[in-house]
């Protein structure tokens, strides 16, 4: 060998070995620079708007019917305060007169940080959504379409190494942009960096059971891996006319794990032995046992739940009550699942809860069965949110800012994710954010 | 004399109009048929979840799939983050069909060059290269586990086959 090839393959070689342990499996070559706080996010959103009167406030009927004087929490899984004692509605049985039992030894509130007065940007459907996933303010974004700037499940991928399967979105189901929101249309950023995604109700309910849970089982060697090495030579030969798919980059043992846990889900929805909660009477329910079944599957960092009963505020004030406790009742079951059926997420997991509006303060004209008013969002009232987090280096049983001292702004939720996983000086240098985000965590 | 120049000059013009050019018959045109196909790269146009199943279902199955069963198959596609997970699901599922229409192995193996000849034409409406048909007949003799089904599910899952 020649002297000058010997000195080049050295310093390549070299050059590799220091280079190779900062390697990510992503792809990327250096780890985040800000420092991980947790193994393991939870965020749960509650889309289409909850009233801080219901909610924080704690005052049920006597905060929106005339002549209805009964105050009372009707979230005690997460917030600290008495139950109403009259008028019970929300509750299961007929008429829900029988409130669901607390899952949890202390509240979220006495065991983590509550922000009761935190500012949205926006009264309408998916603006809050896009801003609590992209910390910006993008409120002109239209229905079924893709974020327009990079959404938390992106920076952490790019910019945190974290695998596709890592970072999980579940969907309350597939109606409007619901299914586009676990990847933007950025430029820098987009599907390679996108978010797993499920809507259990959908993929294992009729139709999934019908077209999805009667997949050949192949082997992974023997038969996957050729039928794969064919499928790759035909997407060459095709790229060299220049199309190509976005895909999440699921690597092919991440898809076989997919898949795997699919014929789990499939066979436990049949046995009826899905981890849900208690209480499992309507969509968001159902959707939170899938949520805890994906989580105890794959421990995902960051797993993201969509839940949207307490829309039906528009029309329906009873079943707003219904599915706000029962809201309450899912975040319960998702912390106690963590705690006490994932050992590798216990102790080590941090949640966040926030609604994606609130409500107005005043009522539409439609009654429901109670002859109760109903409620839109659209007006200031509507702009008022709160946000509960707890878990591992979260101050307890602390509450920031007031009615009269708003503290914090719906972006900010990205931001606290950021900063829990790592990614919050990168995502500070995207410079995608709200001018002003910030991470909760700095705020306390 | 005279009468034998005369004679002659008659024969002369007997023969040479006997032997004069001939009146070309006119011409016949006829059609070749020839079947044309597009190439990979007019594809340009991505199909929508329900155009990819129903083409995917006419190809296994020879039969088109109800507007009802389409609308279903791409709520499941929906609701499944990583669309091509989602399509490996749904196309292992019609092969587990036993109404699926596959050719056999010994078939395949019989005429492999025909067998790759109708495999692109029925997914990718258009002919192989030599190169692709080269690379497909070796795998064929070399891969002892390549089957039609797998071929097949290589076909529908390739990104060509999103394309039209």
């Amino acid at each position: 060998m020649k002297r000058r090839d010997f000195l080049k393959k050295t310093s390549i070689s070299t050059a590799g070995a220091f280079a190779a342990p900062y390697i990510l499996p992503s792809g990327r070559l250096f780890a985040p620079t800000g420092s991980q706080l947790v193994q393991h996010v939870v965020l749960v959103m509650f889309a289409g708007g909850v009233r801080q009167q219901e909610s924080v406030l704690q005052q049920y009927l006597d905060g929106s019917q005339e002549n209805e004087p009964y105050p009372g929490n009707i979230m005690y899984n997460m917030l600290n305060g008495a139950p109403p004692e009259q008028k019970i509605v929300f509750g299961t049985g007929e008429g829900g007169i029988n409130p669901i039992p607390s899952l949890l030894n202390s509240t979220l509130q006495s065991q983590g940080t509550l922000f009761p007065e935190v500012s949205a940007f926006s009264a309408g459907h998916y603006g809050g959504l896009n801003s609590i996933l992209q910390g910006s303010t993008v409120t002109t974004q239209g229905l079924k379409q893709k974020p327009v700037n990079p959404t938390i499940f992106e920076f952490l991928r790019r910019h945190g190494g974290y695998s596709a399967t890592d970072i999980w979105f579940v969907g309350n189901g597939i109606g409007n942009s619901t299914p586009l929101l676990n990847y933007s249309a950025h430029p820098d950023y987009g599907a390679q960096y996108g978010a797993n995604f499920f809507a259990p109700l959908v993929t294992f309910g009729e139709n999934g059971q019908e077209f999805l849970a009667d997949a050949k089982v192949y082997h992974p060697e023997n038969e996957l891996s050729p039928m794969y090495k064919l499928k790759y030579f035909l997407d060459n030969t095709f790229e060299q006319y220049g199309s190509r798919l976005e895909t999440l980059g699921n690597t092919e043992e991440e898809k076989q794990s997919i898949k795997l846990f699919m014929d789990e889900m499939f066979a436990k929805t049949l046995n009826n032995s899905i981890a849900h909660p208690a209480v499992s009477d309507n969509g968001d329910l159902r959707t939170v046992g899938y949520a805890c079944e994906l989580m105890n599957w794959f421990r995902p960092a960051l797993t993201v739940v969509n839940l949207g009963a307490v829309d039906q505020c528009h029309s329906n004030f009873t079943g707003y009550l219904a599915a706000l406790h029962r809201a309450d009742h899912a975040v319960g079951h998702i912390w106690n699942y963590i705690q006490s059926q994932v050992p590798d997420m216990a102790n080590n997991t941090a949640i966040i809860c926030t609604p994606e509006c609130g409500r107005n303060s005043d009522p539409n004209p439609i009654l429901d069965t109670n002859e109760w008013r109903a409620y839109d969002h659209s007006d200031e009232n509507a702009l008022r949110i709160f946000s509960l987090m707890a878990g591992p280096t979260i101050p307890s049983n602390l509450m920031v800012g007031n009615e009269d001292n708003p503290v914090g702004r719906i972006s900010d939720t990205m931001m606290t994710v950021a900063d829990l996983l790592g990614v919050k000086p990168e995502v500070q240098a995207a410079g995608t954010v709200s001018p002003g985000t910030m991470s909760l965590l700095d705020q306390i | 004399m005279q009468a034998f120049k005369q004679s002659s000059i008659v024969l002369l013009v007997v023969l040479l109009s006997a032997t004069a050019c001939r009146k070309d018959p006119p011409p016949t045109f006829v059609l070749n048929e020839v079947e044309l196909y597009p190439s990979g790269a007019g594809k340009t146009k991505l199909k929508s979840n329900e155009q990819y199943v129903a083409i995917l279902f006419t190809n296994l199955f020879q039969a088109a799939l109800s507007p009802n069963d389409i609308f279903d198959v791409n709520n499941c596609i929906e609701s499944i983050g990583d669309k091509e997970l989602a399509r490996e699901v749904i196309i292992s599922n019609f092969m587990n069909d036993p109404d699926v229409l596959l050719p056999t192995i010994e078939e395949m193996q019989a005429d492999p060059d025909q067998f790759i000849q109708d495999t692109y034409v029925r997914f990718l409406v258009r002919r192989p290269s030599e190169a692709e048909r080269t690379y497909l007949r070796n795998t064929i003799e070399t891969d002892p586990y390549m089957t039609p089904e797998l071929i097949y599910f290589s076909f529908a899952l390739s990104n060509e086959y999103m394309y039209y």
